[in-house]
């Protein structure tokens, strides 16, 4: 085969690039964009409780939304749960990560990996029902404490903002784990032990050498992380209990306890578009700040 | 609408049921009585938890599946299902037969042009049920029902008389509240501020009120704030009397008491939506619902009151589910057509200024 025609069978071209790009395109289009048009059509429209929704044009639910101090609170609480649940992620998971990957018994290797992903193989809802055996006030933590003396009357642990952050974490650290470690594992140990042969220390080593290779592991695990922290319904709902508002629990509220589609739709969009927008500044954020290191590192 | 079913049958439904009841009758045996049973598959929306498990024991098992008809359940909350039927009733064809409703659920349907309108003439048991002031049968073929009342913890504080109780600053931080059935306490503090069931504007302000006063605890469900009153953590609330008679017979610490402003009625029942794939299935299921048997084995499980009049309850258990004359007559039926236009912004005031 020469060499054009082996280009071409790797890269394809025209109808051929076409032809396989199709399916997935369509079914991306009908399954994604599509319902996302919707949503953004029907946030236009009006409520009325009687009809339901009229067909309009009218940017009224997102004045109400960024005009009314409780939507804007629900907005910067999610966004706050997303940011900090993420950065905890990170800098808890980088460890484990890192030795994982530094691991050399397969067998071993294996092992971890599988402890890692094993809550991953039980559904979110199914989690959080553990955090609440564990956090209620008859709970395992509540009924050891009261038994070993250290409190008479049981602590108030389910239902609070704390309770809401441990279990987004608890969630979305495996995701962590496993993207930055998959990256770590393609990183040389030679170039390690060069820094440090040099006369680095562990930590000027990981700033200059580790840090800035793993990049593109922190910037997938943040944006995995992140978006699942924005997006989260069965934590905030079940943990946080009725008086803990995010975003993806009020549109759910909207649509169906409210009937109100419009602005339940307003609420999805602007939910989609903050996350877009942070996801690609933190992206962005994340990519600069390795390039600095980079560049101070070989100058 | 068709009217293919046991009670207005087809020509081939007539020669399955002659057939059947003649080879019954001649064999004097029930399995082939069984023949003039309908069949097929029949989609229920229901509740789930101990909800579905009482509906299936007192109905679906013994007088339906057990008789070969096949019920598949589309089991969630109330909103959840009513978002689903409200997304079906532009399509050709929808996906569930009957649901479990309540009457302002079943009303707010009704608006919204989602339910068939019930012909009772195709219930032969409907003839029995109860008449109820302010509350029309046509969307919704009522079951059991039931009315919104005080429940105490009776080792904490002795019998509340009033929902002014659920305000008494002596029970600062004992005071719970549901959220699901938020609206109830929008009704029941309206008629503490001296409003009515069509007009509850006097409910906010004294609702505003009792948060200042006791600093209710929100729970997310019934079974959160029955475990809350087990624990001692708090010792008043308002609920449906069929609740406090179901945890009461648990023998856990509550007790309901009746107040003075009189109680919210409520009624659990069945609507048929219109896009209802197989209505002659839904309209016997309606039917079976309605007999004494259905209605006395739910009353004894649920401690909801039979919708119909002939049904006889177990002494004990009547004593706990029924109204005495005085109370039926202080039962506040919901404005429903009130109810339905306001809600959305009745949940946004509760978000809002209680659940914060």
């Amino acid at each position: 085969m020469n060499e054009a025609a082996h280009r071409s069978l790797l890269r394809p071209r025209g109808w051929t690039a076409a032809t396989l790009l199709a399916p997935s395109s369509l079914a991306v289009l009908a399954v994604l964009i599509g319902p996302i048009f919707l949503l953004f059509r029907y946030s236009l429209n009006r409520f009325d409780p009687t009809v339901l929704m009229v067909d309009a044009w009218s940017l009224d639910n997102y004045v109400k939304f960024f005009s009314d101090p409780f939507y804007r609170d629900v907005l910067f609480r999610t966004i706050y749960i997303g940011v900090v649940s993420t950065f905890v992620c990170l800098i808890m998971g980088f460890l484990p990560a890192y030795f994982i990957a530094r691991t050399r018994s397969v067998k071993m290797k294996s092992i971890l990996i599988i402890t890692v992903i094993l809550p991953l193989l039980m559904g979110n809802p199914v989690r959080v029902a553990g955090w609440l055996v564990l956090l209620g006030d008859r709970g395992v933590i509540n009924s050891a404490l009261m038994t070993t003396g250290v409190v008479s009357e049981p602590l108030t642990l389910l239902y609070t903002d704390v309770a809401v952050m441990i279990g987004t974490i608890s969630v979305q650290l495996p995701f962590m784990i496993i993207t930055l470690q998959s990256v770590i594992e393609s990183i040389s140990p030679s170039l390690e032990e060069a820094a440090l042969g040099l006369g680095a220390s562990h930590w000027r080593m990981f700033c200059r050498v580790l840090l800035p290779l793993s990049t593109p592991g922190i910037v997938v695990g943040t944006i995995l992380c992140f978006m699942m922290g924005m997006n989260a319904y069965a934590t905030p709902v079940l943990i946080g209990g009725p008086t803990f508002h995010m975003m993806a629990p009020k549109v759910y509220e909207q649509i169906t306890k409210a009937n109100n589609w419009p602005f339940g739709s307003a609420i999805s969009v602007i939910l989609m578009v903050t996350t877009l927008l942070l996801t690609i500044f933190s992206s962005w954020l994340v990519g600069r700040i390795s390039q600095d290191r980079m560049r101070a590192a070989t100058s | 609408m068709s009217k293919r079913t046991l009670y207005s049958p087809s020509r081939r439904q007539f020669m399955q049921t002659a057939v059947g009841a003649g080879m019954g009758l001649l064999a004097g045996t029930a399995p082939f009585a069984a023949l003039a049973q309908p069949r097929g598959e029949l989609v229920v929306s229901n509740w789930g938890g101990d909800w579905n498990s009482n509906v299936m024991k007192a109905l679906e098992t013994p007088l339906l599946e057990d008789k070969g008809i096949k019920v598949r359940r589309d089991l969630a909350s109330a909103p959840a299902r009513k978002s689903k039927l409200l997304a079906e009733r532009n399509l050709p064809r929808g996906s569930v037969d009957i649901a479990h409703l309540t009457d302002a659920d079943a009303y707010e349907l009704q608006v919204q042009g989602v339910l068939e309108e019930i012909d009772y003439d195709r219930i032969p048991n409907a003839k029995h049920l109860l008449t109820m002031r302010g509350m029309d049968n046509k969307y919704f073929a009522p079951w059991v029902y039931s009315g919104v009342e005080l429940i105490y913890h009776p080792e904490k504080i002795s019998a509340p008389t009033s929902f002014k109780d659920l305000m008494n600053p002596e029970y600062k931080g004992r005071v719970g509240l549901i959220d699901q059935i938020y609206f109830n306490y929008l009704y029941a503090f309206s008629l503490v501020g001296g409003g009515t069931m069509g007009n509850i504007e006097p409910a906010f302000p004294t609702l505003l009120k009792l948060k200042e006063q006791v600093d209710p605890k929100i729970y997310p469900s019934h079974q959160q704030l029955v475990a809350a009153m087990q624990s001692d953590e708090i010792w008043i609330s308002a609920n449906y009397k069929a609740r406090a008679a179901q945890w009461e017979a648990d023998g856990l610490p509550v007790r309901g008491a009746y107040p003075a402003e009189g109680g919210i009625a409520i009624r659990f029942g069945v609507v048929i939506p219109k896009r209802a794939p197989n209505k002659d299935l839904a309209y016997h299921y309606i039917n079976e619902m309605l007999t004494p048997q259905a209605c006395r084995t739910l009353a004894e499980r649920t401690y909801y009151a039979p919708a119909i009049s002939n049904v006889t309850l177990p002494e004990a258990v009547a004593k706990q589910v029924q109204f005495s004359e005085e109370q039926q007559s202080r039962l506040h039926v919901v404005d429903f057509g009130y109810a339905a236009k306001h809600q959305p912004e009745w949940l946004e005031w509760w978000n809002k200024n209680i659940k914060v």
